[in-house]
């Protein structure tokens, strides 16, 4: 089974994005062949914004791909997490989840075509509106190691960590990676 | 005026006794507590796991509040239900916690808890499912006249949230 991976960052409020490209399509990738069974795209993401309102932090949506039996295309999993708010490493095992069909008719309808239910707008998932009328299965999780840098959040008067560790070392809280990657 | 943001995501739940499971949640502030902008509640969408020890929402949480005074800090609650596969809603818990004070990010497991009934509506619940709700939502995340509630433990809801406080230094408050 192989798959390839579709992200976007998207950004609400008064952010925009200064550098960098918030969207981009990953290689296609197959299973390991040993007991982990994973999917590695090591794909790198570098990216900046800028605001002078954290309302509408970004939010990495990912969207993942696959080939089915008959050999289409068919949507593996949706994931959305926020980019973490305290600088420093971090490392997030975003669950994967699919649409369901409304009935048994159409989950039969859908394998035999190959189109199964999608979202028409990804960014739909960034948002909190509209998703109790939707049913999903969850399956599956990517995991995304961040690094965050930030500049002139103390100066506009923002705390992202605690005042008495503004001093210290910020610890790390994830494993042993290399930076900015996109893995599962 | 001191302002705080709420940045983060519903992840999902695990512990109950089925994970066919949706929430709906919403987050409660004191009187001088302000929102400028974000959704102060909403219901996530309806998960049936294929792996069955959890269900995962990922639902984004964003809100901007401003404050004149600490009391009233935010608490986030919620409702979780459970949706079979006819498409009947049942009551699976409810729980609540507080919006974390300091700033940075945290991963909270926020327990959940259903209210019994007598004998006669368990047994019934057991066969047909449903079972008693309360009928007054706010007695979620209020200690008011909460003895006189009998209930069950349930499993427990999943949250990452991060906190930015802002101006919170400039008025004397150590957090």
């Amino acid at each position: 089974m192989s798959q390839s991976s579709v992200f976007l960052l998207m950004v609400g409020g008064q952010i925009e994005s200064a550098e960098g490209l918030d969207e981009g399509l990953t290689q296609v990738t197959k299973k390991s062949r040993d007991d982990r069974q994973q999917f590695v795209w090591n794909f790198p993401l570098d990216i900046t914004f800028k605001t002078t309102n954290p309302f509408g932090w970004p939010q990495l949506i990912v969207h993942a791909y696959g080939i089915d039996a008959f050999g289409t295309d068919v949507v593996r999993g949706y994931g959305v997490t926020h980019v973490p708010i305290t600088p420093g490493r971090h490392k997030i095992r975003i669950p994967m989840f699919v649409p369901e069909s409304s009935s048994q008719l159409q989950k039969l309808t859908a394998w035999i075509l190959g189109r199964r239910p999608e979202y028409v707008d990804v960014r739909v998932l960034a948002q909190g509106e509209g998703r109790e009328v939707t049913r999903v299965r969850s399956q599956g999780f990517l995991t995304v190691s961040f690094n965050v840098v930030m500049k002139d959040m103390k100066k506009l008067g923002y705390d992202v960590i605690p005042s008495e560790m503004s001093t210290s070392v910020i610890p790390e809280s994830v494993g042993p990676n290399s930076g900015g990657t996109t893995e599962t | 005026m001191a302002e705080v943001h709420i940045v983060g995501q519903i992840v999902g739940a695990s512990g109950f006794p089925d994970h066919s499971l949706f929430c709906k949640w919403g987050i409660n502030t004191g009187g001088a507590w302000k929102a400028l902008a974000g959704l102060r509640e909403g219901q996530t969408q309806v998960d049936t796991p294929q792996q069955h020890d959890a269900a995962y929402w990922a639902h984004p949480i964003d809100i901007h509040y401003a404050t004149k005074g600490l009391q009233g800090w935010p608490k986030i609650h919620f409702q979780v239900w459970h949706q079979d596969s006819f498409g009947r809603n049942e009551l699976y818990g409810y729980g609540f916690c507080h919006v974390p004070t300091t700033p940075g990010m945290h991963e909270i497991e926020c327990p959940t808890w259903r209210p019994s009934g007598s004998f006669k509506e368990q047994v019934s619940q057991y066969f047909l499912g449903g079972g008693p709700q309360l009928k007054n939502p706010d007695l979620i995340y209020s200690g008011a006249d909460r003895y006189r509630l009998h209930t069950i433990a349930m499993g427990s809801v999943h949250v990452r949230l991060g906190v930015i406080l802002r101006n919170f230094d400039k008025y004397g408050i150590e957090c």
